[in-house]
């Protein structure tokens, strides 16, 4: 029966005959290592979240009288509700590790550089939404963590003259957090965000795909060398089809990635949701030692370092563009770091200000 | 060809801009009238009692009270200045009006009356027993201030009861017995707030076990006040029962961690296995 229906529809649109061609014809350098996988991991990842979102969706109540109770109900009532919102909740912050990991050995690699400028640029966007789905994801329990940790995140453009209170009320929808706020975290991130983040990895998947995975910089193996003046597939020296060779790797990742989720969720589960979590949101009282979330940290003990607090957002500002503009900047034809020292040295250096920074902020 | 396209955006851009900026203005109103309720009172720190109790015009010892109060049981109860003392927390010029309520500091034999405000049950025993009685017949008698302080209150437990407190007045024999009565209902329910302390931290929903055990803590605090050892001795096995089913369900609940950590382990272990497979499958391919 099943085998009839699969061959009703082949005949009737090619659709397993163009797979099997694309997977074959696809090339993949063959000195290709796991942190080219990373890719593919922060797609799985999103499709998780979009899909215990979806089941959180069903008994989520935004609003900020019931929003509390609602996930506590999900927790403890609802059957393997904690185990959907365990998912949810481990896997944003491990979106987050992956997206950065994914960046970071591009960047190593070279693989940001011509014909590859507007794949970084895409992916570099997709880091800022994720980093907006995480901050507006991170409102919608209602608890005291979550509560103060906004009040913090919503504050920071308030460094910038002017507009900068204008853009602070304009996320809380007043002078400070409350149910507005509530509403309009929620309506960002069910339903303009998934959208955005949808393009830009359409986008991204679309460009890999047509450009070709790039080799690595320190590989024997090299992608041709001819001016890129017209658009053609980028050809390697030596490669094997995606299918099943990368197939294979990527599906390797994937495994081990869902192995590290659920270690997480069953050996360190308050890892994440600390008991400030498990505390109702209350105007009322300001928490000791609040702060947000660990990929803000560093961007937040920056802004506590720097007194002028305009200076302190401009230039983050300006480090952001710049990382995202980055390939365009950089026009040198070698893609090999370790032959550069100069960016190398910049690059490490700005790393560990990054970890000094987050660490910094967890312990201050 | 690149400026008139520029200037046509821009001009949307403004046209846009100015729009949704009337719009917000709008449904600011509207959300503020219908949906912030809740959560559109001051914030409690931002009192005029505080204000003036802070401020450099206030005699030092009265600028304490905000600080005591900080690091009290009713502060983080959420019970503020004008709950106890009235008057008009938001409107400074007012907040000190006999008009809004506002009855001051009470008198050494009005403070039972002053607490009794709230702790009902507490002083329907208080007002029975002998340290109420020596409190209405010789005005000198201990009141709540007297074991409990003023305003840096903390939650009661029967360390309250102790030699240095209690034999201010008499003895601590008597005061000694009641202790031993307390001792084993009281650390019961210290235990089964560290349960529950500890089942709030790994995210599980505890307030109606918690709004049990406070129902019961306060019942049990209200019988003491009673002075009545034998009183005490008779009702223990109720509150043992009570306590006893809050234990029963914390036992259930640690089971269910136990499950939860066992089941996401046992998906951890299929999902390395599957990968294992992966690899060693990827590996007899390659060759």
């Amino acid at each position: 029966m099943w085998e009839k229906i699969k061959k009703g529809i082949e005949v009737r649109t090619g659709l397993g005959e163009l797979i099997k061609k694309k997977q074959h014809e696809y090339q993949v350098p063959k000195d290709t290592n796991i942190f080219y996988t990373l890719g593919i991991i922060a797609l799985v990842a999103y499709m998780i979240q979009a899909v215990t979102g979806y089941f959180l969706l069903i008994y989520y109540i935004p609003h900020s009288d019931h929003a509390f109770r609602s996930i506590q109900d999900i927790m403890n009532t609802v059957p393997f509700g904690w185990l959907i919102r365990m998912v949810h909740i481990v896997v944003s912050s491990l979106m987050v590790i992956i997206i950065l990991l994914h960046l970071i050995s591009l960047f190593i690699m070279g693989s940001y550089k011509k014909p590859r400028e507007l794949t970084w640029l895409a992916g570099g966007c997709l880091l800022l939404v994720v980093l907006m789905f995480c901050l507006s994801g991170y409102l919608l329990p209602w608890s005291q963590r979550s509560y103060w940790a906004t009040t913090i995140a919503t504050n920071m453009p308030t460094a910038f003259p002017v507009i900068g209170d204008f853009i602070a009320k304009g996320l809380r929808g007043g002078d400070y957090i409350s149910g507005i706020t509530l509403t309009r975290f929620f309506a960002i991130h069910v339903a303009f965000l998934p959208p955005l983040f949808l393009l830009l990895i359409g986008l991204h998947v679309f460009l890999v795909t047509r450009i070709g995975l790039s080799t690595p910089a320190f590989s024997k193996s090299a992608e041709d060398e001819k001016p890129w003046t017209e658009y053609r597939p980028v050809s390697h020296t030596n490669s094997y089809p995606f299918y099943p060779h990368f197939v294979l790797k990527e599906a390797f990742m994937i495994t081990a990635f869902l192995a590290v989720t659920f270690f997480l969720i069953s050996f360190m589960p308050t890892l994440f949701i600390p008991e400030a979590a498990n505390t109702p949101a209350d105007p009322f009282k300001t928490p000791a030692h609040i702060k947000p979330e660990w990929y803000f940290l560093a961007p937040y003990q920056m802004l506590k370092l720097i007194p002028n607090k305009f200076f302190g957002i401009t230039l983050q500002l300006i480090l952001v563009v710049i990382l995202l503009l980055w390939p365009f900047f950089d026009t040198k034809k070698e893609r090999n770091i370790l032959k550069r020292p100069v960016l190398l040295s910049v690059f490490l250096l700005l790393l560990a200000m990054w970890i000094i920074l987050t660490v910094w902020g967890r312990i201050s | 060809m690149r400026y008139p396209i520029f200037l046509a955006g821009l001009i949307i851009l403004i046209i846009l801009a100015l729009a949704f900026s009337t719009m917000a203005g709008f449904r600011e109103v509207f959300e503020k009238e219908f949906l912030s309720k809740p959560w559109e009172v001051q914030l409690s720190e931002e009192s005029a009692c505080i204000g003036c109790h802070t401020s450099d015009i206030m005699r030092s010892e009265f600028q304490e009270i905000p600080q005591e109060w900080r690091k009290s049981w009713h502060y983080q109860n959420n019970v503020s200045c004008h709950d106890c003392h009235g008057g008009d927390r938001e409107d400074a010029t007012m907040s000190m009006s006999h008009q809004r309520g506002f009855v001051g500091t009470p008198k050494y034999t009005e403070v039972p009356d002053f607490c009794g405000k709230c702790h009902i049950g507490i002083l329907k025993n208080y007002l029975k027993s002998g340290h109420g009685m020596a409190a209405a017949t010789s005005k000198k008698g201990p009141n709540c201030v007297t074991c409990h302080g003023s305003h840096n209150i903390q939650k009661a437990n029967i360390d309250i009861i102790n030699e240095r407190l209690c034999t201010q007045c008499h003895s601590y024999e008597r005061a000694k017995i009641m202790k031993q009565a307390l001792f084993v209902t009281e650390n019961q329910i210290k235990d089964v707030d560290k349960g529950l302390v500890y089942l709030q931290s790994k995210g599980l929903y505890i307030e109606n076990e918690k709004k049990e055990l406070f129902r019961t803590q306060a019942e049990f605090h209200t019988l003491f006040h009673a002075i009545d050892v034998q009183l005490v001795q008779d009702s223990t096995d109720e509150f043992t029962k009570r306590l006893n089913i809050l234990e029963g369900e914390i036992k259930d609940t640690f089971d269910e961690i136990d499950f939860r950590q066992n089941f996401s382990a046992f998906l951890m272990l299929v999902f390395a296995g599957l990968g294992i497979t992966i690899f060693l499958y990827s590996k007899t391919y390659m060759d």
